[in-house]
Parts: structure tokens; C-alpha cells; sequence
């Protein structure tokens, strides 16, 4: 300790030694030497003070305190409530917390011009904002899905495939709501698609729609909503477990909400692996636009069900994803800085993805009591399974679980639950590929 | 590539974009739905006849024969098997000798207190 403080010393009488020295030097007569110093040491003294006072004046100014704006405390106490559902709720804490800590990262006050934000190009975090805004992540996330994803209860009950249809209608509701508050139609395209409760996708389709950079017919250019919807999405999907009970207790009668289905049965492995191409082909050809998703979701499943490359897929849906959400969430969440974030569009598409969502779930409901009309006996569908249908995986599954749970002990209706679930990601991805080619 | 507004009116062009956009996603996934539940057999049936040769009936090759099969039974079968394979208890260790355990300080069992209250 000694030793440190007499080395700092040393080095702070060298350090203002130095002007002193300096000034000798430059001084042409040796005779008046001392008075010299003497004189201009007090000099110095009062300037290098003053200097110093500057010095510290200046990089006050460089601090987060001088520069920070309401709207950046705002936006980090969200970052901070974030963190803390994420912990304390267990809310999808794999994206609440690399997106809260995004939220505080994006909100630290800065001096514009030195590259540090987000948005200003040549950044570190705006390089990795680049695999958002132009759409490079989503695909990634979505070869993880896909490698993850066990797409057998849907082959064993196709007809299941029809609820993940249904629950798209909360896109084109919310598309159709946006334009009515005034959105042009990509941005409404854009905020729709919260509806499909799909992050990459949303992300995939702001990207872009609304992305800060097209240029309308009329001259003018597409906002930047990248952030809100984004955020948007994954908070309201964070928040399924809150939105979705009331809206199937209000919807689905107790009766109805007993139903036992039978089993789904084995399905073989060659079905399966039948399935991601034939899918592929099917869906892409239908919505091409969607192909960047949707072919990387079934590369990912054909990875999982050809049985020979295990490692890939093995890769695919742990480390690959893993790195590519943390990248994600952290970069969605620092691109919600203030200035940019906190607008009216902003609390605007929030107000929308909460009604998108219930939309959402009410299409699924309603579209499982309405195939019940047609279904008989054994093949009668619990119509809590309906809610699934908006992605959200696999979140929505066991929400729906937990219902069937509530209503019978005996009721299991997760498996059930997985293919309206899956095929929701599927209609999702095609949905954003329709309004892709409507409106790109 | 400069999308063209069939009308100038937005809200009516988001009309269209409801109804086509809905039309084709449920289309689509009825399309999906149809191939596995009627394609898809066909197909496996096809792959049989051509490995197998068209000694077989299609009721034994399609489908249907596995509703019996359920999840819930395989699920049983392989936890059968894991049980099997992994958790059987009669291959333990038979030995049964006490391990001798390292002896650590413990002020409990140490000797000098005992020297002192000898002493007190």
C-alpha cells in the first residue's frame, strides 16, 4: 500500500512538474532563472487549475449525467422491469433478459458522433443491429425451431393444421386496425403481423416493411418500427400466460372444456421425414416471399427427422440458437433508445399487439367450436386447444395445458395443444410472406 | 419492386389484403392438411408396393393400422426399455465393506481439549 501511494506520488509531482520544466526550457536567459520559475510556477498553478476544472468540465459533458433525457430513464426502468419478470416470473427469461439489458444498454446517454450508438452507423451494436434490420436472424432462429420442433402431432391429426389458419386472423385484424389509426399499409403490415405472436417473424417482416429506408409510392418514407414491434411482440408473448385464460374461460364452455381426445397415433419415421419437404414445397409455393423462414424451418426439421445428421441439428437448435438470440434480444433491445422509441406510433402499436393477441386467440377458439359442428363423437376436438394456434411456442401449449388441467385433472392436452401450435408458426410465416408480396 | 394499389384508398386495398391474405393462409394449410391426411398415405402405400412387391392389401400398409398404436403405448414400451437398460438394480456392486473415512480436525473430537479439562 505504501509503495503504491509513494509511486503515485512520484508520478503526480512528475505530471506537474512537467509545465514547470517545459517553461525553463524555453526561457532564454539562465541568469533570471529562479524568479522565472518562480513567477510562472504561480502562473501555471492558476492555469493548470483552471485547466483542470476544464478537463473535468469537458468530460462532464461526455458523462451519461449531462446528456440524460427523461425518455432514457423511462426506458431503463422498463429494462430493469423486464430483467425482473424475467427472474422473478419466470417470463420467457432466455429473451426478457438479453432484451432488458438491450433496453439499458440502448438507453445509456451518449454524445452523438463517436460511434457509439446503436443507430449510428459504424458501431459495434450497429453492426450487429444489421442482422435485424436486415432480416439475417430471424431465418437463423427459425432453422433452431425447426430442428427443435416434433411436427408428429400434427401429422397423426392434420386437420389440426386448420386452427393454426384460424388464429391468423389476429394478423389481418391488426393489420386492418393499423390503418385505421393511420399507419400506411407496410408499416400496418408490419404492425399486423404481432398478431402471428411470432418474434423472428415479426422482426423478419419489419424489417422489411418498416424499416426506416423504403420509400412510399407518394414520396415519403416508411418509419423505423423495427423496435416497438419487436418488443411488442416478445413482451405480449412473454405475457400469453396473462392474456390467453380469461379470453378461453370467457369463450369455452365448462362442458366443452372437459372433452378427452383420443391419443394421437405413432406416426412413422418416414412420415416424418416426408413432412418438411413436402411442407416446404407446398408452403413456399404458395408464398414464396415467406421462403427465407419457412425454408430454413423445414432445413431445420429435416435436419432433426433424416436421422443421419444428428450433429447439425444438434448444433441447430442449442448453440446456434443460443447465439443467435442472444445477439437478437440484446440488439432489439438497445435499438429501443429513446429518442426513437418513445413516440406515439410506439405506445400505438402496443395498444394494437395487446388487441392482435386476443384476436389472435379468439379466431383460434371460435375456428375449434366451429370444426366441432362437423366433428362426431371420438374425433371431437377440445376447442381449448384453438388457442395454440397463435404461435407463441410453446408457451400457448401449456397455457392451454394448464386450462385443460383446471377443468379435469385427467386431461392432458399438451400433445394436442403442439400441433396447433406448430402449424401456427407455419401459418405465420406464410401470412408474412402474403403481405410480403402484397406490399414489399 | 414498386407493389401497384389496386385502389388509391388504403383502407380498401386492406380489405383485399384481409380477405385474400386470410383466403390463401387457410388454403394453404388446407392444402397441407390434405396431403397428410389422404397424399401421404397413398405415397407410403406406393413405396411399399414398389419395395415390397403387390402382395400386400391396403388396409395392412395403410395408416390406419397404427390408430391402435397410440403415443401413450410407445411411451410405455420405451420407458419399459429405458427401465430395462439403464435403471436395472440387480447388477449392483455386492461388496459391502465399510470405506475407511478420512479423518478431519474437528474441535470436537480434538485431544486438547480434553488436556484442559483434565486440567480444570
Amino acid at each position: 500500500m505504501k509503495k503504491i501511494i509513494v509511486f503515485f506520488g512520484v508520478v503526480t509531482l512528475l505530471i506537474s512538474m512537467r509545465p514547470v520544466l517545459g517553461l525553463t526550457n524555453n526561457s532564454a536567459s539562465s541568469t533570471l532563472v529562479t524568479t522565472t520559475v518562480s513567477q510562472s510556477s504561480e502562473e501555471t498553478g492558476e492555469s493548470f487549475i483552471s485547466e483542470a476544472f476544464q478537463g473535468i468540465k469537458h468530460f462532464y459533458e461526455y458523462t451519461g449525467f449531462a446528456n440524460v433525457a427523461w425518455g432514457n430513464i423511462i426506458m431503463i426502468l422498463i429494462g430493469i422491469i423486464f430483467i425482473y419478470l424475467a427472474i422473478k416470473f419466470d417470463y420467457e427469461p432466455l429473451l426478457l433478459i438479453p432484451i432488458g439489458i438491450g433496453v439499458i444498454i440502448g438507453n445509456i446517454p451518449f454524445v452523438a458522433g463517436n460511434q457509439t450508438g446503436i443507430y449510428e452507423s459504424g458501431s459495434v451494436l450497429n453492426y450487429l443491429y444489421f442482422g435485424v434490420v436486415k432480416g439475417i436472424y430471424p431465418p437463423l432462429i427459425f432453422l433452431g425451431i425447426g430442428a427443435m420442433t416434433d411436427f408428429s402431432s400434427l401429422i397423426a391429426n392434420p386437420k389440426l393444421m386448420l386452427l393454426g389458419a384460424a388464429a391468423q386472423i389476429g394478423v389481418f385484424g391488426t393489420f386492418l386496425g393499423a390503418l385505421y389509426l393511420g399507419f400506411n399499409l407496410p408499416e400496418a403490415g408490419a404492425i399486423g403481423i404481432i398478431g402471428g405472436a411470432d418474434g423472428p417473424t415479426a422482426i423478419f417482416l419489419s424489417s422489411k416493411l418498416a424499416n426506416g429506408v423504403n420509400i412510399l409510392p407518394d414520396g415519403t418514407t416508411v418509419k423505423n418500427l423495427i423496435g416497438p414491434i419487436a418488443i411488442a411482440a416478445y413482451s405480449y408473448m412473454a405475457l400469453v400466460p396473462v392474456i390467453q385464460p380469461p379470453i378461453m374461460r370467457l369463450l369455452i364452455s365448462k362442458k366443452e372444456r372437459v372433452i378427452k381426445m383420443k391419443p394421437p397415433r405413432a406416426v412413422s419415421q418416414k412420415e416424418k421425414m416426408i413432412f418438411p419437404v413436402v411442407a416446404l414445397l407446398l408452403t413456399t409455393f404458395i408464398s414464396p416471399s415467406a421462403l427465407p423462414l419457412l425454408g430454413m424451418l423445414f432445413f431445420g426439421n429435416l435436419l432433426k427427422e433424416s436421422g443421419r445428421t444428428e450433429r447439425l441439428a444438434e448444433t441447430a437448435r442449442t448453440k446456434m440458437i443460443d447465439i443467435v438470440t442472444i445477439l437478437l434480444g440484446v440488439t432489439v433491445g438497445a435499438s429501443t433508445q429513446a429518442d426513437i422509441f418513445i413516440t406515439k406510433d410506439s405506445m400505438l402499436i402496443f395498444g394494437l399487439g395487446a388487441i392482435s393477441f386476443v384476436i389472435a386467440t379468439m379466431g383460434g377458439l371460435l375456428f375449434a367450436k366451429f370444426m366441432n359442428l362437423f366433428l362426431k363423437g371420438d374425433n371431437k376436438i377440445n376447442p381449448l386447444i384453438g388457442a395454440a394456434g397463435v404461435s407463441a411456442v410453446p408457451d400457448s401449449a401449456r397455457v392451454v395445458r394448464s386450462e385443460g388441467i383446471k377443468a379435469d385433472k385427467h386431461n392432458y392436452l399438451l400433445m394436442h395443444a403442439m400441433a396447433p401450435n406448430v402449424s401456427g408458426v407455419i401459418g405465420s410465416a406464410i401470412a408474412a410472406g402474403i403481405i410480403l408480396s402484397f406490399l414489399g | 419492386m414498386r407493389p401497384i394499389f389496386l385502389y388509391n384508398n388504403t383502407l380498401d386495398e386492406g380489405y383485399i389484403i384481409l380477405i385474400t391474405g386470410l383466403l390463401i393462409v387457410f388454403s394453404g394449410l388446407l392444402l397441407l392438411t390434405l396431403f397428410f391426411k389422404f397424399g401421404l398415405p397413398f405415397l407410403l402405400y406406393i413405396y411399399k408396393i414398389i419395395t415390397k412387391g403387390p402382395d400386400k392389401k391396403i388396409n395392412e400398409i395403410s395408416s390406419k393400422v397404427n390408430e391402435e398404436f397410440t403415443g401413450e403405448i410407445a411411451a410405455a414400451i420405451s420407458a419399459a426399455v429405458h427401465m430395462y437398460l439403464d435403471e436395472r438394480h440387480d447388477k449392483e456392486n455386492a461388496i459391502l465393506t465399510i470405506k475407511q473415512a478420512r479423518k478431519l480436525y474437528s474441535p470436537w473430537s480434538s485431544k486438547i481439549y480434553g488436556v484442559y479439562s483434565r486440567k480444570l
